[in-house]
């Protein structure tokens, strides 16, 4: 029983991590220098939502285009 | 340690608030089904209405019908018995939704305890919140303040009583923290929201039947309409998605010169789904969980500060009655957490239909539900999306920017990460729309006494349940945002690329793209058919 | 095989019924699993093992987890 009480508490508590438990720097500093891959990533995104966006409106009977 | 690990595609349908959601909406909703064969197990629940503590001669208002069982309206079967509850309905709602909710906790082994006096204690304060935002000066408008013998109100419909659930909840998370972290085992605003959200299915199914009962073409304008936003709404989130998320990871890597795993999971936080999306981000790029909650601490904060701005900017400003629509959708588009949005979708809803009416002089009058779900919709699509964005990432993660010899992601990413209330709030939107185009004849007159059945269980899942969990959700978001948040140093930097990153980039955007893809829709005006 | 996985503010920790590791980085955690599996025998040349980790969402304070339930699963393959 006693076991059974102590598992809800936990499943209940706060997690067995805070934000305040630990050190933010670690996190915010050390930024990698800026890589290819990510120019990659950022510029797909921008071309896939270019292509939603053109591909939507002809499609999307709501859309500014009808 | 409690296992909480997700290790089969069931894991967590008894243990999770997502499936939560879904039981107790669905639960409800099935009960409600229960009017087509006679009987009526839903009518008890509680609805307010305009109370003033002197009724002028003739008029309304009177303070003992301040409450109502939703079942003296609508019921078939039962009018007469749920007549007879009055502001008892108030406990037969507590009764009624405890049971429920306290299942709930059960299974998702929560202290029963806690839960238990601290959702009871919510629920009271919900109620009373409700009560007194009901006062005619604060819920009534200048077409209808006369009947409760007023020259002046404050005009703000429901929406009044959601205003001051959050301002009670913020006093009580900002001043009162002890109490806060009491009640915070019963404060869950996701919770309540979600299972609204699944209610607002049952509205959005129930929007055609009901105006079928005013004519039937407006029955089938309605369910076009809400098919619209479907589309509309799935189109502009992939959009808008593909361009909040680079746009604020090179914000964040090249003006805040942040780490790449930082920069990835604020990138989601801020740019669309918040805290779900925090997290969801934050396990693909591996990144130390602290990270997902630093963001998800700040996301919440920011949330309910879009709410509070938002709804009025919308509505008074820009797009305002004209658009009103347009508005909702980029609601749904710049609000993080799905509590916030549908809570912003909500009041806006209670503002434009308030001013669109006062505006025409009563000649306007739209429909409740429809803007708050063109804010729900967007964000119901964006919560589907970040499941499957997160997957890619992942993958681009693991394969192509943190290679690890030997890692794999497993497909059942995409599954676990699915928000499974979003399955409650198609299942009743979609059964309800199976039964007016089968049963009910698309509207057709004959079906009509057989439409009412349907009618009188929808109406208390749909208006009764849905406000008083959307009520909850405004107190408990209150209770659990604590402002001194964004004083705490350690998040010094990410506040400003927040802050930046949501007012001169999000929002915009969102505007824009709402713009484009809801421009000119228009919920029906439904004024000739309602009794002024 | 499998392991929960889940992060104290400082080490990734990665526990089953019969054993505990941790490492500040996920690569030195991978690291560890490969030596385990060598030293306990568990694995002959030429053949593949995969070992799943699954996240223990008790992690995550339990105000975020309404928001999300899911943080991460991961699979590692140990080539003998």
């Amino acid at each position: 029983m006693a076991e059974v009480e102590e598992k809800k508490e936990q499943a209940s508590g706060t997690g067995t991590l805070t934000g305040a438990a630990l050190e933010a720097e670690d996190v915010l500093a050390g930024a990698e220098p800026w890589a290819p891959i990510e120019t990659k990533l950022v510029v797909w995104s921008f071309v896939i939502a270019i292509i939603a966006l053109v591909i939507g409106l002809f499609l999307v009977p709501t859309s500014v285009l009808h | 340690m409690t296992d909480l690990a997700n290790r089969k595609w069931y894991t967590g349908m008894l243990t999770q608030e997502d499936w939560w959601a879904v039981w107790l909406g669905v639960g409800f909703f099935f009960l409600s089904l229960f009017n087509i064969v006679g009987i009526d197990l839903v009518g008890w629940m509680t609805y307010p209405t305009k109370w003033v503590l002197n009724v002028p001669e003739g008029g309304k208002g009177a303070i003992g019908h301040a409450f109502y069982a939703l079942g003296k309206k609508y019921s078939v079967t039962a009018k007469g018995f749920y007549k007879g509850l009055g502001w008892w309905s108030v406990i037969w709602t507590y009764v009624g939704f405890t049971i429920a909710t306290c299942l709930g906790a059960f299974f998702m082994k929560w202290n029963m305890k806690r839960f238990f006096v601290g959702w009871t204690i919510i629920y009271f304060l919900t109620i009373a919140t409700w009560f007194v935002g009901h006062h005619a000066f604060i819920a009534a408008n200048k077409i209808n303040m006369h009947k409760y013998g007023l020259n002046f109100a404050l005009n703000l419909g429901g929406g009044g009583s959601f205003i001051l659930a959050l301002i009670v909840g913020l006093i009580i998370g900002n001043f009162f923290k002890p109490f806060a972290q009491f009640l915070s085992e019963a404060a869950k605003p996701e919770w309540y929201i979600k299972t609204a959200i699944v209610t607002l299915g049952v509205k959005l199914g129930y929007l055609p039947i009901k105006l079928a009962g005013m004519s039937q073409k407006l029955g089938k304008q309605a369910a076009g309409i809400t098919f619209d936003l479907f589309v509309a709404g799935a189109a502009a989130t992939i959009v808008a998605y593909m361009i909040f998320w680079p746009g604020v990871y090179i914000i964040s890597r090249k003006i805040f010169k942040l780490p790449r795993a930082t920069a990835a999971v604020l990138g989601s936080g801020i740019s669309i789904c918040g805290v779900s999306a925090a997290v969801a981000t934050g396990g693909a790029v591996k990144a130390k969980p602290v990270v997902s909650i630093m963001v998800s601490a700040l996301v919440v904060v920011w949330a309910v500060i879009e709410l509070i701005i938002l709804p009025g900017v919308f509505t008074h400003i820009w797009p305002g009655t004209k658009d009103p629509l347009v508005a909702g959708a980029a609601m749904g588009m710049s609000v993080k957490t799905d509590g916030a949005d549908a809570a912003a979708g909500e009041l806006l809803d209670e503002f434009m239909r308030n001013k669109v009416e006062v505006e025409s002089n009563g000649a306007i009058k739209w429909p409740e539900g429809l803007i708050t779900s063109s804010a729900v919709m967007t964000k119901v699509w964006i919560d589907m999306f970040i499941g499957i964005w997160a997957f890619v990432l992942a993958l681009i993660w693991c394969y192509k920017i943190e290679c690890k010899p030997g890692e794999k992601v497993p497909a059942s990413e995409v599954w676990h990460r699915f928000p499974k209330f979003v399955i409650g709030y198609f299942f009743c939107w979609f059964f309800l729309l199976a039964i007016y185009f089968g049963p009910g004849q698309g509207g057709a007159p004959e079906a009509m006494p057989f439409l009412k059945t349907v009618k009188a269980g929808a109406v208390p899942v749909e208006k009764g349940m849905r406000k008083l969990f959307f009520m909850l959700t405004f107190i408990s978001l209150g209770i659990i945002t604590d402002f001194k948040k964004l004083r705490e140093a350690q998040f010094g930097k990410m506040v400003w690329v927040y802050f930046v990153a949501l007012f001169f980039f999000i929002i915009p955007v969102a505007m824009v793209i709402a713009y484009l893809f809801h421009h000119g829709m228009m919920p029906p005006n439904i004024a000739e058919f309602v009794v002024k | 095989m499998e392991f929960t996985i889940r992060h104290d503010g400082r080490e990734w920790i990665l526990e089953n019924e019969e054993a505990v590791l941790s490492s500040p980085t996920m690569d030195g955690l991978d690291q560890k699993v490969r030596e385990y599996i060598h030293e306990k025998g568990l694995l002959r040349a030429g053949e593949k093992l995969e070992v799943k980790m699954y996240f223990q969402n008790s992690t995550i304070p339990q105000w975020i987890r309404q928001y999300s339930q899911h943080y991460f699963n991961r699979i590692l393959v140990v080539e003998g």
